[in-house]
């Protein structure tokens, strides 16, 4: 266990009156030490897995484990940064970090806050939070959660008002910050192509429900973009077929190696490809909400379901 | 200031409340400064509010009296010290609601200390204990140096020890109201999740417990009866309550003021003859009921600002995992 970050089974989340689950039956592992992308549509659930992972949320199903224990027991070894990034507009920045020192006694790395801080193109410590732009305030929230050298980071859309080169000196001081410490980092978007080429470890989240969890590399191996005349591609599991100009290309999980080595000898002719992570994203977001068309709605129940999450 | 030998979660509360921990501060050093002039001037204000008579004679001088004002420098003064005590709860109920938790849960930032390291419950009992005790300390300081101003407390100069100001400001009920407003502008703040709503719920709520305490107060210590010549000239220490009369057929009256203005035995048996009422009664708070008064008020205050906390407590747990 105590190689995992997060751990969740069952998880699920409903709110008040409404209906529907904003999450169900979540259930997934992420080891630690790795760069995780949460990704899925707007209104997938990942603020509020993000939120119950940091312990400001309780699940109304299912249980969540987090660092070897409930997410509350391990509230000083999380930082967590909202999507809106609360913080308190009266204070100075350096005030700011102030706060984070006092309140994380013998945890703080006051040089890992300033840096994020006050470092490149960075921020006046006398300056009021309530004077800073979007993007200022985003790096105060990281300062913040750097400062308390957390082991498992969760960021929830930590990119979504930050410039170009922002987003870039972000992305670097995170690896950094991983490798260096071997933190966990969770982070969530709905822009796939921010994060492809950061994280190591995928959860895609839609409509509440858990699509696909797990490494990245193996993710991508277990797919494969096939183009054929036929509408044909067995005998893999086509996630998603679309009409291409030459005939149909089609996303599928190739089934085992040595078949698939057979199949690409004696069957039709096509043409194989290594997707990237947004077309295995895409591909597999639209075939869940698939119009009629040409889109293929296939057979995703809930036992292939099971077996992707597992992965 | 005093914010250096804090530290922790203790700083951050006194440093994210730095406003208001300076108007607090101001307006205790405001209000101990006026309170000491007043005892400075007691002395005067007393010789002046009491008899005059033509220059020459043994008293003061009414001429020099009409022109120096200084008893009605103390007692206005006074009057507004003991309105600004009684009425303290009001404020800090719209601030506990509003800046201290509704601003909190309304923006966010309370998510953010519980993700500081800072448990919520952690997090509400330092929002709660600090202002608590400062609060606590202060408005006690205000009311020993209110009393003290009061020196013998002549009710021609600070007003009789019933009158609504006069007694919120000169007891511990005094320093109950303020912790009630803490804690139910906290609790309002917790519920309302928003700090505009959350100052007004409350400061409606403290002022609506401040009229029923107001309308009710009486009522909370059984009160003293007379008859005879005693219900028709009580003292004016006494709280007067109710009053009536006992006919010929041996019928009580209530609200019956015949015979009041009878000044003499004589006076009273020529009264009942006339009206044909056989006794009379009165029932009353004598100056003696003070303390019992003051007891049960703040005890009821007290009880209620414990139930706010606990509600709070338990609504926070609710929402939190």
């Amino acid at each position: 266990m105590t190689d995992t970050a997060i751990q969740a089974a069952g998880l699920g989340r409903r709110y008040g009156r409404r209906k529907r689950d904003v999450l169900a039956d979540c259930s997934f592992r992420l080891p630690k030490g790795r760069i995780c992308a949460l990704v899925g549509p707007n209104g997938a659930g990942k603020s509020t897995l993000l939120a119950i992972a940091a312990g400001l949320l309780k699940p109304t199903a299912g249980t969540v484990e987090v660092l070897g224990g409930p997410p509350t027991a391990a509230r000083s070894r999380i930082a967590y940064v909202a999507q809106h990034k609360p913080l308190h507009p009266q204070l100075t920045v350096a005030a700011t970090l102030r706060l984070g020192a006092e309140l994380n006694p013998g945890r703080w790395e006051q040089s890992a806050a300033e840096r994020i801080a006050y470092g490149t193109g960075g921020l006046e410590p006398k300056a009021k939070i309530r004077s800073l732009s979007g993007g200022q305030r985003t790096r105060v929230a990281l300062a913040l959660a750097f400062g308390k050298r957390p082991e498992l980071l969760l960021l929830d859309e930590p990119m979504a008002d930050l410039d170009p080169l922002a987003r870039h000196e972000l992305t670097g001081a995170l690896m950094a910050e991983a490798v260096e410490h071997g933190t966990t980092i969770v982070m969530s978007s709905h822009v796939v192509a921010e994060l492809e080429g950061s994280c190591d470890y995928l959860l895609l989240l839609q409509g509440g429900r858990m699509r696909l969890a797990g490494d990245t590399e193996e993710l991508l191996a277990a797919h494969a973009l096939l183009t054929g005349t036929g509408t044909d591609f067995a005998p893999h599991t086509v996630i998603e077929r679309r009409a291409s100009g030459r005939g149909h290309t089609a996303l599928v999980r190739v089934a085992d190696t040595t078949e698939e080595s057979a199949a690409g000898t004696t069957g039709p002719a096509r043409h194989r490809e290594q997707p990237t992570l947004e077309e295995l994203v895409l591909g597999h977001l639209r075939s869940h909400q698939a119009p009629a068309g040409d889109i293929d709605h296939t057979d995703h129940n809930d036992h292939t379901h099971q077996q992707e999450t597992a992965a | 200031m005093s914010t250096f030998a804090v530290k922790g979660l203790p700083w951050t509360v006194l440093r994210l409340h730095r406003t208001a921990l300076l108007v607090w501060g101001a307006g205790l050093l405001a209000a101990t400064i006026t309170l000491i002039r007043m005892y400075a001037i007691g002395d005067d204000a007393r010789a002046f509010a009491g008899p005059c008579g033509s220059p020459g004679t043994s008293l003061a001088s009414c001429l020099e009296i009409t022109e120096l004002t200084v008893d009605d420098t103390y007692r206005d003064t006074l009057s507004q010290v003991a309105t600004v005590l009684s009425y303290l709860m009001f404020p800090v109920a719209a601030w506990a609601g509003g800046a201290l938790i509704g601003r909190e849960m309304e923006n966010g930032t309370a998510q953010l200390n519980w993700t500081q390291s800072v448990s919520p419950a952690r997090w509400l009992t330092a929002k709660l204990a600090l202002p608590a005790l400062l609060l606590a300390t202060g408005t006690t300081t205000a009311v020993l140096l209110n009393v003290w101003a009061h020196q013998d407390g002549d009710p021609n100069l600070v007003g009789d020890w019933y009158y609504p100001d006069v007694f919120v400001s000169t007891g511990p009920v005094a320093v109950a109201y303020v912790l009630a407003g803490l804690s139910l502008g906290a609790l309002a703040g917790l519920l309302t999740r928003r700090a505009l709503a959350g100052a007004g719920v409350g400061f409606a709520v403290t002022l609506a417990l401040y009229n029923l305490l107001e309308r009710y107060r009486e009522d909370l210590w059984p009160a003293q009866t007379v008859i005879g010549r005693a219900a028709l000239n009580q003292p004016r220490s006494a709280l007067q309550i109710d009053r009536g009369a006992i006919t010929a057929e041996g019928q009580e009256e209530n609200g019956v003021f015949a015979c009041v203005d009878s000044d003499s035995l004589a006076d009273l048996e020529k009264c009942k003859a006339a009206t044909g009422l056989t006794d009379f009664w009165a029932t009353q708070h004598p100056r003696s009921h003070f303390w019992p008064l003051q007891f049960v008020e703040s005890g009821i205050v007290l009880a209620l600002s414990a139930v706010a906390v606990l509600t709070a407590f338990l609504v926070l747990r609710r929402r939190t995992p």
